[in-house]
């Protein structure tokens, strides 16, 4: 039997994968997309609309199985048996990390955080400013058109705030501010920070055929209705209604395989179920395995012609990993609503309001670090009252003050970047192998002095953000998170015009090995202060354009 | 439209929780904290509950401290809650607990006895809450003390994960999970954005 040559490979079935998926189908060309783990029925897996008595453990998660690095949601008992467990990395020594990664078909957009700003031309262009790094191959001038058609797509809603550092974008009306944000913002605005409405993919009003939000709050346990952006709600039945999708799960990808020529021809994975290795062919692959994933799969990739990993002549494969630093910058309560009515302030998992970057926006170096981070306030009424846990005494006057006290906490996290450094990255280990014998990623990361700068000054304006409002501020975490814990690491596989300091080129096309791409936040060149998934659509977006136009001049192995 | 989808959403619910509910023999007032009153079947007193890592006297002792921490006042406690239930359950699954919590218990029996001669449960509930006042709040703090201290904390963090997160806590707290939204819940207080005239507190 003749080998099926499908026209492209994707690994991996996310924001990045689940775009290129679609674009690739409705462009008519036939893609097999390989995921690692199974697929998810939103009826039976989303436990969203349980409340905690309805699990075992009240939604606390079996101590037993609980582990030091969850941040919370993935062994959580709302959603079981999702999140990837299996498949261990490593850290050099002072290094931690925490890696959760999801292996369901949609990957994370299955419980993201939704919240969707644009990058900008002080994002793509802060080596200019400020002589750090390099600058982004790309211009927002350029991108713009394609942040518009994401947005249309998913759906996003804010308000237009004309600060060039956030770029406005195409918004369904955005959601009600609270009493605390009300508030807070009084409070912020006495010291000159803003405080607006994040843009997040969650819908206002009906959108492209699913239904406005129901207003559960419970987002971070997968939505049943589609009413924020999900990739196997919105992408991938539209790519299997072109009947040109082939979807293999429970596929984990291996490695990129090459032909006579060092081009990329196929994917090696292991069928989990089987535990076989299988090998899928196509005129061209796209990586969108996330960042760590994704380097892992291209320096396992090694051949006569890579011997260092596919695509890494310029040895920056797995260089330059950056993370978003999160913690508490502050925390305190509200006296204004001690004892009010209780009021639904977690209706969309606290991602209503954002404080975007405020600093260093006249000067680039006006502050004690360059570039900027942005925060997430939030609070209000929650579905578990947790500062009753760290609340004194005991009786009738303590169950009467966590009633009192109910509307009234208030909690800052910040989103501040991390810039590369030689000392950040991802590599091989040499010792370790997973249980399918595929050697494991090996981490390389500390906070920087720039990104440790931010945390240090954003405890200040938030503890004053709060005393301005007329809050008591009760204390900033000591520490922030481990590093990992924002899911936004990127720049292993970094984008830039010279082939010797980059991976990939403008388009997410590999210097190297033209009919391979990278489709995920491995491509940029830092978080900045923004989330990830809506550029990495964005981004994802034109790449496959630029892909579909080669396919059409019949050029799948042409360079830019 | 909206309201079919809030119907249809509320059914869901009840179906999950109809499904969940065969999994927890055993359990006596958790299925009942989490039933809505006036339900069919609500009136039934359960069989006992059987502790799962507690012996009895310890489950007494644990019941009547989860009763002093959140008591039955003008509105249900921890006792309505069967929030002892909860902890035992907990406990039993989390063998890094097990040993504080037992000898946490053994601890303020031991200083009950120094103090006044008995135990914890045999002193009157005035002087149940007068060995626990020292231990629960930092301004009456003695030294020497820190042992329960410790143990008051802990014993309060876990009464309160078992009361808040039953239908009974939910209630207490006019919990906003409890309904559902057909629009993006604002702000009730036009004109008042800095919140400084509000009506008076309700609790």
């Amino acid at each position: 039997m003749a080998k099926q040559i499908y026209d492209v490979i994707v690994i991996g079935t996310g924001a990045g994968g689940g775009m290129a998926i679609k674009t690739l189908c409705e462009a008519g060309l036939k893609v097999c997309a390989l995921n690692a783990g199974r697929r998810l029925d939103p009826k039976k897996d989303f436990r969203n609309h349980r409340m905690p008595w309805d699990m075992k453990f009240r939604s606390f998660g079996d101590p037993a199985k609980r582990r030091a690095d969850d941040p919370g949601f993935v062994d959580a008992e709302w959603v079981d048996g999702v999140w990837e467990h299996e498949i261990p990395f490593t850290t050099a020594p002072g290094t931690k990390w925490m890696w959760p990664r999801c292996f369901a078909v949609g990957g994370k957009t299955n419980f993201w955080g939704r919240s969707s700003a644009r990058f900008g031309d002080i994002d793509f262009r802060a080596a200019s400013l400020d002589g750090y790094d390099v600058d982004w191959p790309v211009t927002y001038e350029e991108i713009a058109p394609y942040y518009s058609r994401v947005e249309r797509m998913i759906g996003v809603s804010s308000s237009v705030q004309n600060r060039p550092s956030n770029p406005d974008g195409e918004y369904l009306p955005p959601f009600n501010f609270r009493c605390l944000d009300h508030i807070l913002q009084k409070g912020a605005e006495k010291i000159g920070v803003p405080y607006l409405h994040d843009r997040i993919s969650q819908l206002t009003e009906n959108h492209e055929g699913f239904p406005a939000c129901h207003y559960c709050g419970a987002c971070t346990f997968g939505c049943d209705t589609g009413s924020f952006f999900s990739s196997p709600w919105r992408f991938l039945p539209k790519a299997e209604a072109t009947k040109n999708l082939e979807l293999r799960t429970n596929a984990l990808a291996k490695n990129v395989l090459v032909d006579k020529n060092g081009m990329a021809s196929g994917v090696a994975y292991i069928d989990r179920k089987t535990k076989q290795e299988i090998e899928v062919y196509g005129r061209a692959v796209v990586v969108a395995a996330s960042c760590v994933e994704s380097t892992r799969i291209m320096l396992n990739s090694k051949s006569r012609y890579w011997p260092n990993g596919i695509a890494n002549s310029s040895g920056q494969l797995g260089k330059n990993l950056c993370d978003h630093l999160y913690g508490e910058s502050a925390h305190g309560y509200l006296p204004q609503l001690l004892g009010q009515p209780s009021f639904p302030d977690f209706v969309s998992d606290n991602t209503i309001v954002w404080m975007p970057r405020w600093q260093n926006l006249k000067n680039p170096r006006e502050e004690k670090f360059i570039r900027g981070y942005s925060v997430y306030p939030g609070g209000g009424c929650s579905e578990f009252p947790w500062y009753a846990i760290g609340a004194e005494g005991f009786g009738s006057a303590y169950k009467r003050e966590v009633k009192r006290r109910y509307p009234t906490p208030v909690g800052f996290t910040i989103q501040a970047p991390s810039l590369r450094q030689d000392t950040n990255f991802v590599d091989i280990d040499p010792e370790v192998k997973d249980p399918y014998g595929i050697p494991v990623a090996r981490i390389h990361f500390q906070w920087g002095e720039n990104v440790l700068k931010m945390w240090e000054h954003s405890k200040e304006v938030c503890a004053e953000v709060i005393r301005q409002a007329g809050g008591v501020y009760e204390g900033s975490d000591d520490e922030p998170l481990m590093p990992g814990w924002s899911l936004h690491e990127t720049g292993t596989c970094r984008m830039g015009n010279d082939p010797k300091q980059a991976v990939t080129n403008r388009f997410g096309q590999t210097h190297d090995v033209p009919n391979l791409y990278v489709c995920d936040a491995s491509v940029f060149l830092n978080c900045t202060d923004k989330t990830t998934t809506i550029s990495i659509m964005t981004f994802t977006l034109r790449t496959c354009e630029h892909m579909i136009e080669k396919f059409r001049r019949g050029e799948p192995l042409a360079k830019s | 439209m909206a309201g079919q989808d809030f119907q249809r959403r509320e059914i869901l619910r009840v179906m999950a929780m109809a499904a969940v509910a065969s999994h927890f023999p055993g359990f006596s007032k958790w299925a009942f904290a989490a039933a809505h009153p006036g339900a069919s079947g609500t009136q039934i007193r359960p069989a006992k509950y059987s502790p799962l890592f507690f012996n009895e006297q310890e489950y007494a002792l644990v019941e009547k401290l989860t009763d002093l921490i959140i008591p039955s006042d003008d509105t249900p406690g921890a006792r309505d809650a069967g929030v002892a239930e909860f902890v035992d359950f907990m406990i039993a699954h989390d063998s890094a607990r097990q040993y504080s919590f037992r000898t946490g218990l053994t601890w303020l029996n031991a200083h009950s006895e120094k103090l006044s001669g008995k135990p914890f449960l045999e002193l009157s509930t005035e002087q149940q809450q007068s060995v626990l006042e020292p231990l629960a709040y930092k301004a009456k703090f003695r030294p020497g003390e820190e042992d329960g201290q410790q143990f008051l904390a802990k014993m309060r963090e876990i009464t309160a994960q078992g009361f808040y997160t039953t239908e009974i806590g939910y209630k207490e707290l006019d919990n906003p999970a409890l309904r559902l939204y057909a629009e993006s819940p604002a702000c009730p207080h036009k004109d008042d954005s800095e919140h400084k005239h509000l009506p008076a507190p309700i609790w």
